[in-house]
């Protein structure tokens, strides 16, 4: 741990117009993760948790206060220039996986790598599908796969890009909880590897434990821990 | 490249392939209508010159300036000379008022003379090679008997003996039939002079054709003619020397364009229809892709340069396609007619490149404009909807397309504005009536069996893209209804001016004593013939005690003398629309002879039953009453008059007979009896001039029928495009439905009602559309009366329902067939 802060967020605040009126999703949040650290963020369902890590990920911005981002503040950027701090510094992970149906497994891997330009995408790309337990699929198309294979394309597509901070949102919440359980392992042992900050959504309390702190999100109110 | 690995990546799976034939389809059609037309239109123009046997002739009262003749040699022109005059033909003691022309040996530079070695004679007719030569004479056929001569024999013209060779069947120039100069007689320029007959105050006619192989060369080379000619000449062009041929060609042009035009837009239907589908599977791609980092522009440009290299390549494979089709069609139409035609020029095929073009930026662009702006977060948050570019701004560059294309197609902006206003008018009614109609098949789907309630229920689940689908069916069976009519109403005015056995020859001037013998003798015969009307000529002066020329009024009946008749019987294309026929009719008190009208006249005039009109018929007077007003078929090739009186109304005017009959081809050697028997009657064949516009017309046709079937095939990847779109989602559909037991059959049923509904609501919009779209096409562009297609009220609905569930079963089969398990496990 190096002591620096990979997100730092203050006082974030997320207010929606509805056809029934303001709606506040997220009240004076602030949140901020060290380097290297990991974090569970649960809560119930509708609690605003999507929203925030949507926000921190740089994916949607606050109604108010403001979000670092690798040293980067977020607030101050426009689309393109977070484009950018999400191409350099993040990755994610999906409760749906989102793998490109009509991409072989080792394409969806090289996909963040080739938007990059980054030179032997499809060697490194193979590197990581390997590491996931996937060589024998690299040619395999998504929906040839299992759940749990997809998503360990995805957790290889995420580690592909080596980058800095992980966003995951409920990674195991379409799998079994034996599978689960395997993706969980997965995870955290690239993690450890490559020293990668990691934010998760879960309502799994194997999951949560696993992180190195956990806060609670309960109607758009942080209850640290 | 990425853009190129992402392309390749997209084809593979399939997205891009509907897109990519969509756009190889648009290219292909409009190449292939663009290059057939342009060589038909050249053929055409070509071939109607060849009526006038060069493309341009200069007509003068005096000999032409010899100085022009190298100069126009100069500028690259052919060039050929012919005069005409009337003089007498000598043959023994029989002599003629003969049609005679005399021409150089280049004559025609366009079309050619026919020659026969017999008169009248059916078969043998061929085509001549050079001119008479000196001292030879070719003659029309009727010249034999009128001279008793036979083949061989020398005539008489002027000073000069020239020996008969040939029967002259058919010549370019061939002229009015009706301003018929008597029977022609073709000789040698080089003769003329021998025969001194061309004196000061002769009335002659000099023409010099021209022609060129470049428009360019003929347009330069009649600008300066215009310049150099004086008050005498006058240039003549096929559109002043041929007017109802030209008339029938343009209609057939435009025709053919009005099918471009709706190919283009059945493609452009398709290709929207896929970019949409392409736009809708991209969007959680694009999210994804920029979670991950790729900016906007980034996006953009790899998305541009993906449709950029989808878009060149559909181009040119359709380009390809285009010419094989272009030439199969010519192939076909050549040999079956043989008629050459000539090669397509440059542009139609940049048009086609072009199309490819304007169809992707107006047609698939605005459909995927809002790619690059689908909010990352999308990933997290599905039910996000990306800013999609407004319909109606999606609609404003479909019409722009349909503008810019039609305007580079056909410069024709009437037809342009009524097909994009009969577009709006469709998409606008659709929406009503789709709605409406959509919820009352649910009030009837409820009451009915399980097939129909399922496929009324998949409708109402997708209400949306029911719409769509309804507004695309409307309009794709829109366009083809309208096509359909349009060949079909133009076909038959085409024959309606040439009906099977109509009469196709005139006889005039038939001396009242010649009457009842000729009368027999066609009746001997038994040939086909109309009654024989009397006729005298004479201009009307008065209108209820008012000058008619000094009346505010238009009408060619005022211009000049006109026939008038009287008969006892209508003829059978007449029709009393006012007033009574003689049977009923009472003379007023002023006791004048009733006289019958013809509708456009009595409009033109301003005449109402009970008007009083007089004549002057060679100086004498003649009043008379309008009794009633008539309709009549103009096309009939039958004799017909604008004002008919009462019977004996003309007797004291010592009129003419006229009659039209019909003599079949085998049967023309009858006119050497008639003639030789009453050489005095003036006989017009008719049939020659229609045989030269029946040529023309049946290549135009057969064209059309072709053009026709590319269009069509146009209209059905249309349908196939919005089959394909909803095809994913019915397969999950099907697949639940089959998991949980339910059999093939009643899927595909109940797919089956749904395209049928979809179509018989299509199909009712759809008529409405053309019914709009066919008022405006024919009340400005083809000038064809209006009226509504009741056939097309019933055909419609069962057309659309037949054609669209058909291919809507067709494209869903592969619904039904994978197996359910795999279905389920792709959804997951
Ligand atoms: N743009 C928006 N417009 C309207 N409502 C929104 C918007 N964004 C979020 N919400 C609402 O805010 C609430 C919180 O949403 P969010 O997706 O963050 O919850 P969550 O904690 O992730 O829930 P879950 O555990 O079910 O995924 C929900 O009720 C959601 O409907
Ligand atoms: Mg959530």
């Amino acid at each position: 741990m190096t002591g620096t802060l990979m997100v730092d967020a203050r006082d974030i605040e997320k207010r929606v117009t509805t056809a029934e009126g303001e709606l506040q999703i997220l009240h004076r949040v602030s949140l901020s993760v060290a380097d290297g650290e990991s974090l569970a963020i649960t809560g119930p369902s509708g609690s605003g948790k999507s929203t925030l890590l949507g926000i921190l990920a740089g994916l949607d911005t606050p109604t108010s206060g403001s979000v670092a981002l690798a040293g980067r503040e977020l607030t101050t950027l426009d689309e393109e220039g977070r484009a950018k701090v999400r191409a350099d510094h993040v990755g994610f992970i999906f409760q749906s996986f989102q793998l490109l149906p009509g991409l072989s497994a080792l394409e969806n891997v090289m996909l963040p790598l080739e938007l990059r330009g980054v030179s032997g995408a499809r060697e490194r790309a193979r590197e990581f599908l390997a590491r996931v337990g996937l060589s024998e699929r690299l040619s395999h198309y998504p929906p040839q796969l299992s759940g749990g294979e997809q998503q360990r394309v995805a957790i290889a597509r995420a580690f592909a890009s080596q980058p800095r901070v992980l966003f995951a949102d409920e990674p195991t919440g379409n799998l079994d909880t034996v599978t689960g359980a395997k993706i969980i392992d997965l995870l955290f042992e690239l993690n450890r590897e490559q020293g990668t900050t990691l934010l998760l959504i879960t309502h799994e309390e194997r999951l949560a434990e696993r992180c190195g702190r956990r806060v609670e999100l309960t109607a758009g109110e942080l209850q640290g821990a | 490249m990425l853009a190129l690995r992402l392309l390749w990546r997209n084809w593979r799976s399939g997205e891009l392939k509907l897109l990519g034939l969509a756009l190889v389809i648009a290219v292909g059609v409009v190449g292939a209508i663009a290059l057939f037309t342009d060589r038909l239109e050249r053929s055409l123009i070509q071939e109607s010159n060849a009526l006038l046997g060069a493309d341009r002739v200069v007509r003068s009262s005096r000999p032409i300036n010899p100085d022009w003749f190298p100069e126009a040699e100069a500028r690259g022109l052919q060039q050929s000379q012919a005069v005409t005059f009337s003089s007498m033909v000598f043959a023994g003691e029989e002599m003629y008022l003969a049609g005679i022309k005399a021409v150089d040996e280049r004559y025609p530079l366009r079309g050619n003379l026919v020659v026969n070695e017999r008169a009248f004679a059916a078969d043998g007719n061929v085509v001549a090679e050079g001119v008479p030569a000196p001292g030879e004479a070719w003659v029309d056929g009727r010249l034999l008997p009128l001279l008793d001569i036979a083949l061989g024999d020398t005539v008489g013209v002027g000073e000069y003996e020239l020996t008969v060779t040939r029967i002259l069947v058919r010549e370019p120039d061939g002229g009015n039939p009706f301003n018929a100069m008597g029977a022609r007689l073709l000789m040698n320029l080089e003769d003329l002079e021998r025969t001194e007959v061309i004196q000061p105050g002769s009335r002659v006619t000099y023409q010099w054709l021209l022609a060129a192989d470049s428009d360019t060369v003929l347009r330069q080379g009649v600008e300066w003619l215009e310049e150099a000619l004086g008050e005498h000449e006058r240039i003549i062009d096929l559109r002043t020397a041929q007017q109802g041929l030209t008339n029938t060609l343009d209609t057939g042009q435009r025709f053919l364009l009005l099918a471009a035009v709706i190919g283009v837009l059945l493609a452009g239907v398709a290709i929207a229809l896929s970019a949409r589908q392409f736009a809708e599977r991209h969007e959680d791609q694009v999210a994804l892709m920029k979670s991950l980092g790729a900016g906007a522009g980034q996006v953009r440009r790899l998305y541009l340069t993906q449709l950029l290299v989808l878009a060149t390549g559909a181009s040119l494979i359709g380009l390809v396609l285009a010419e094989i089709a272009q030439r199969a069609i010519a192939w076909g139409i050549q040999s079956g007619f043989e008629v050459q035609l000539l090669a397509p020029g440059f542009y139609p095929y940049v048009f086609s490149l072009l199309t490819g073009v304007i169809a992707l930026v107006c047609f698939a662009l605005p459909a995927l404009w809002f790619l690059p702006g689908v909010p990352p977060l999308k990933v997290l948050r599905r039910e996000l909807e990306p800013n999609r570019l407004e319909a109606s701004w999606q609609l404003f560059f479909a019409a722009l397309a349909v503008v810019v294309l039609v305007a580079l197609f056909s410069r024709d902006l009437a037809l342009a504005l009524s097909v994009l206003a009969a577009l709006l008018v469709v998409l606008l009614i659709t929406l009503g009536l789709a709605l409406a109609l959509l919820s009352l098949s649910r009030r009837i789907g409820a009451s009915a069996g399980s097939i129909w309630r399922l496929a009324v229920a998949s409708l109402q689940r997708r209400r949306a893209e029911s719409l769509i689908q309804i507004a695309v069916f409307s309009v794709a069976l829109m366009l083809l209804f309208t096509l359909l009519v349009v060949r079909t109403s133009m076909v038959a005015e085409w024959q309606a001016t040439l009906p099977e056995g109509a009469p196709n020859h005139f006889l005039v001037n038939i001396p009242e004593h010649q009457v009842a013998p000729i009368q027999r003798l066609l009746d001997d015969e038994n040939i086909e013939r109309q009654p024989l009307y009397p006729m005298v000529r004479g201009r009307l002066t008065e209108i209820n005690d008012n000058n008619a020329r000094e009346l505010d009024l238009e009408h060619n009946t005022l211009r000049r003398e006109i026939n008038l008749t009287w008969t006892d019987s209508l003829a059978e294309d007449n029709e009393i629309i006012e007033g009574l026929w003689w049977d009923d009719w009472q003379r007023s008190d002023a006791d004048l002879p009733g006289v019958s009208v013809e509708l456009d006249a009595a409009t033109g005039l301003g005449l109402a039953l009970g008007d009083r009109l007089r004549f002057s018929v060679g100086g004498l007077e003649l009043r008379a009453e309008v009794a009633s007003i008539r309709t009549l078929d103009w096309n009939s090739m039958r004799p017909n008059f604008y004002f008919i009186f009462e019977p004996g109304a003309l007797d004291e005017f010592s009129p003419t007979y006229i009659t039209s009959m019909y003599l079949p081809a085998e049967d023309k050697p009858f006119l050497n009896q008639l003639l030789r028997q009453y050489p005095t009657i003036l006989v017009m064949e008719l049939d020659r001039i229609i045989e030269q516009v029946q040529r023309v017309i049946t290549q135009v046709s057969n064209a059309v029928q072709l053009v026709l079937w590319m269009t069509l095939f146009g209209g059905v990847l249309v349908l196939f495009a919005a089959v394909n779109g909803s095809l994913a989602a019915r397969r999950q559909e099907s697949a639940l439905l089959r998991a949980l037991g339910s059999r093939r059959q009643l899927i595909l049923g109940s797919v089956f009602y749904e395209f049928a509904i979809l179509g018989v609501l299509a199909g009712v919009i759809a008529i409405v559309g053309a019914e709009v779209l066919l008022m405006g096409l024919q009340l400005f562009v083809l000038e064809i009366p209006v009226r509504p297609h009741y056939w097309l009220w019933i055909a419609g609905p069962l057309a659309g329902a037949a054609l669209v569930s058909g291919l809507g079963v067709a494209g869903c089969r592969s619904v039904v067939t994978t197996p359910p398990g795999k279905v389920l496990r792709e959804l997951a």
